[in-house]
């Protein structure tokens, strides 16, 4: 796919709904050709230079000491460079935080970190799952809809993190933050505590069972209790 | 001696390890401190060995998870509060008044007195070991993680205390070094002349001066905060000490970059025969990087919802210019040289190749999106090992094969040190390399267990056999300098044609740095002033057109 291609689709996600991995994904995609990049011209520029001036004489080194002319154009150019990953940049986190936030949820979770395990209860339907070094019960969600999570620690810091979904935050006591997340396709992500909380932050884990609006709703209905099919 | 000398030096010298205990000469402790600095790397790397060691697979059984906290902060506060800080500061202590012509340090006997209370925050944090329950809960401790509630005892107290006893040392030897700059030069000396070395410790100085108290005045909070005081409360409380801990937590980052950097740069331009490119940008870039980085300290909480993302990210992605202009500086002044590829050469080459590494993953990280997956994942764990480790280590022993010769009157042997060169950049590599993925596949850091998804026992494997790899490199460096002390090939004064006046005293210098006049100072490159006037006199001698 070209960069034209991939950010026209970038951009045609923007009257629907954040999928927090694909902004993550299409932000990806430019900075890290460019650090390659920069990488290898840096690299190459080093190499040829020692390869080219290695073993002279010492009054053969040139003499030069400064050009400020091409110096200060260098600099203007990687503040240019500056300014374009930092447009990159707001666009993709106005829209994780943003754009996201005024999104009208199809379903709240409220999550509940302690030490050391979640718990996912789900308000109006009477559901509570926990997931950790108690057991493991899945934070059964719908795809492609926009779910409003309500994070909040009775105890120490943690941190909620999904990777599938290229997200976290942290969570703080007697305090509640919202974030909004959807899932894109349906399967199994795993979950876990991304900030040190103590002895078993290691058993921190949770699984994230992403189903179909319709599979959702049969489950949500029978309390959360039924297999999900 | 006139009795104002004498004063700031001793006349007469006390024999003995009570004399090398109290010398108030700049360069007795500069070099107690980094011979103490590197005792603590050792420490610090076999708690990493252990760490890597029980991560060698997916459910190991080498440490308990108590344990594991406690290796992941100690390895973590040794390595950044008892080495790579500490060593920065003491390349300041011996270097900077022999590169700017001055007889001693401002305040010796401050100086001397800052390295005892440093070494005793390193001793009581270390002693933590002994009450069998030492700080457990990460370098940055977070409340209230670290309240009396959630980690009760003695040993993270004795953490605390460590870290303001270590820091206020540090501090105190910074503002020897600060003002050692501003009032010792030596006349014609002036702050436009300054060798590239020392402009990198100035800034060094300048920010731990700037930022240092900061972290003693919040960890004098969280000692109060565990003996039932309550300061930090509720989500502010908690977003405080994140402002606090992380207003000294990223300068500091740049305190362990900003001298490696500079001794990097001069093992380069005294390897190539040629001047360092770009002084007056390079200075001016230094104040900005060190202005940015002072300011940048938001972009470790990106992922709490309580600081102005949009802010620390402009501040963090702007450090690509003055990076880019060192980046710059340093090419330019290998083209056109004449260079030499010993050790020091190679250790600072390696130094900018993998620092690169560090410091384009770090723009990533500057990123609020990006950073809200990578945050506190192996991601960042790459990224500052690739600066700290594979930048400032390497950096750190381009000056040591540089002037070790000054500091001893012996070279280091080159075999053994092309050989520590090659393990240590294989090892680093192996070690740091894979961390990337892992992280980008969601492996959180400060885990003693994780999920066996495909591939990540194989890629933490890799990494343990890399420890290994990294400790035989370590073990090459002792060797070397063993056998270098032992048999020693005399290096005389200037063993590589060095660009500034600590090459033009006798190595190891006298008492009073300089038993002879100075040679004039007309740039930042005094001595190779004098061998390019030289060259023109004998080429217009031999009356060929210069």
């Amino acid at each position: 796919m070209s960069r034209a291609q991939g950010l026209a689709s970038a951009l045609s996600l923007l009257p629907g709904l954040v999928y927090t991995r694909h902004v993550y994904d299409h932000l990806f995609d430019i900075y890290a050709p460019i650090g390659v990049g920069v990488f290898v011209v840096v690299v190459l520029a080093m190499g040829i230079a020692v390869l080219r001036y290695r073993r002279r004489a010492p009054p053969a080194a040139a003499r030069w000491r400064e050009n400020n002319r091409l110096e200060g154009v260098y600099a203007l150019l990687l503040a240019c460079m500056v300014a374009f990953l930092l447009y990159l940049t707001y666009s993709a986190e106005h829209k994780v935080d943003t754009v996201s936030a005024q999104e009208r949820p199809s379903l709240t979770i409220d999550v509940i970190s302690s030490r050391w395990e979640w718990t996912f209860t789900y308000p109006g339907y009477g559901i509570t799952a926990r997931s950790g070094e108690v057991g493991h019960q899945p934070l059964v969600v719908p795809t492609g809809e926009a779910i409003r999570f309500k994070l909040s620690s009775i105890d120490v810091i943690h941190s909620f993190w999904i990777p599938a979904l290229r997200f976290k935050r942290q969570t703080f006591p007697d305090y509640t933050q919202d974030v909004t997340l959807a899932v894109g396709s349906a399967g199994l992500y795993q979950g876990q505590c991304a900030e040190f909380c103590g002895l078993r932050h290691a058993e921190m884990i949770f699984t994230v069972r992403a189903v179909s609006p319709r599979q959702f709703t049969a489950w949500a209905a029978g309390g959360g209790v039924g297999p999900i099919s | 001696m006139s009795t104002a000398t004498s004063s700031v030096v001793r006349a007469r010298r006390i024999p003995g390890w009570l004399g090398i205990a109290t010398s108030t000469d700049h360069k007795r402790i500069g070099l107690n401190l980094g011979i103490l600095s590197l005792l603590f790397f050792l420490v610090g790397g076999v708690l990493a060995l252990l760490m890597r060691a029980q991560l060698a697979s997916p459910n190991g059984h080498v440490v308990s998870d108590n344990t594991y906290a406690e290796l992941f902060t100690m390895h973590g506060s040794t390595m950044i509060y008892l080495f790579v800080t500490p060593m920065a500061i003491a390349m300041a202590m011996y270097l900077v008044p022999l590169q700017i012509g001055a007889v001693s340090i401002a305040g010796p006997r401050i100086a001397l007195t800052g390295f005892w209370i440093w070494l005793c925050g390193g001793l009581v944090m270390q002693s933590g070991w002994l009450t069998g329950d030492p700080g457990r809960d990460g370098w940055f401790s977070y409340i209230p993680l670290s309240d009396s509630t959630n980690t009760p005892g003695v040993g993270q107290d004795m953490w605390v205390v460590g870290v303001i006893l270590a820091a206020a040392g540090l501090f105190v030897m910074a503002a020897c070094v600060v003002g050692t700059i501003l009032r010792h030069r030596a006349p014609g000396m002036s702050l436009m002349r300054m060798p590239v070395f020392t402009w990198t410790a100035l800034v060094s100085v300048l920010m731990t001066v700037g930022s240092f108290p900061v972290l003693i005045l919040v960890m004098v909070l969280l000692y109060i905060e565990r003996q039932g005081g309550h300061i930090f409360i509720g989500f502010n409380g908690a977003i405080d000490y994140q402002d606090l801990f992380w207003f000294f937590g990223h300068p500091v980052v740049y305190v362990m970059f900003f001298p490696y950097l500079g001794a990097a740069a001069e093992a380069i331009a005294v390897s190539a025969h040629k001047r360092w490119f770009g002084y007056t940008f390079f200075v001016a870039s230094m104040m900005l990087f060190s202005a940015l980085s002072m300011s940048v300290w938001g972009h470790h909480m990106f992922t709490t919802g309580g600081v102005t993302n949009e802010y620390f990210a402009f501040t963090s992605t702007a450090l690509v210019v003055p990076a880019g202009i060192e980046y710059f500086d340093m090419v330019a002044t290998l083209i056109g040289g004449a260079i030499v590829l010993r050790t020091s050469m190679l250790f600072a080459l390696g130094f900018f190749v993998q620092f690169l590494i560090g410091g384009l993953s770090g723009i990533f990280t500057g990123s609020p999106a990006l950073d809200y997956h990578v945050n506190d994942s192996y991601f960042v764990i790459a990224h500052f090992h690739y600066t700290l480790f594979a930048g400032s280590v390497f950096g750190f022993f381009a000056g040591v094969y540089h002037w070790f010769p000054k500091v001893t009157g012996a070279r280091l042997r080159e075999s053994l040190g092309k050989l520590h060169f090659v393990l240590l950049a294989i090892g680093t590599n192996m070690t740091f390399f894979p961390m990337f993925i892992l992280g980008q596949e969601g492996m959180t850091r400060r885990i003693s267990r994780y999920p066996t998804h495909p591939g990540w026992a194989t890629l933490n494997r890799i990494e343990t056999a890399g420890s290994v790899v990294i400790a035989l490199a370590i073990a090459s460096f002792l060797a070397n300098m063993w056998v270098s002390l032992r048999r020693r090939e005399s290096a005389g004064e200037d063993p590589w044609l060095g660009h500034t006046l600590e090459w033009a005293t006798s190595s190891p210098p006298p008492a009073h740095n300089f038993d002879r006049p100075l040679p004039p100072i007309t740039s930042y490159a005094p001595l190779l002033d004098l061998r390019e006037a030289a060259e023109d006199r004998a080429r217009a001698g031999r009356g060929t057109p210069s």
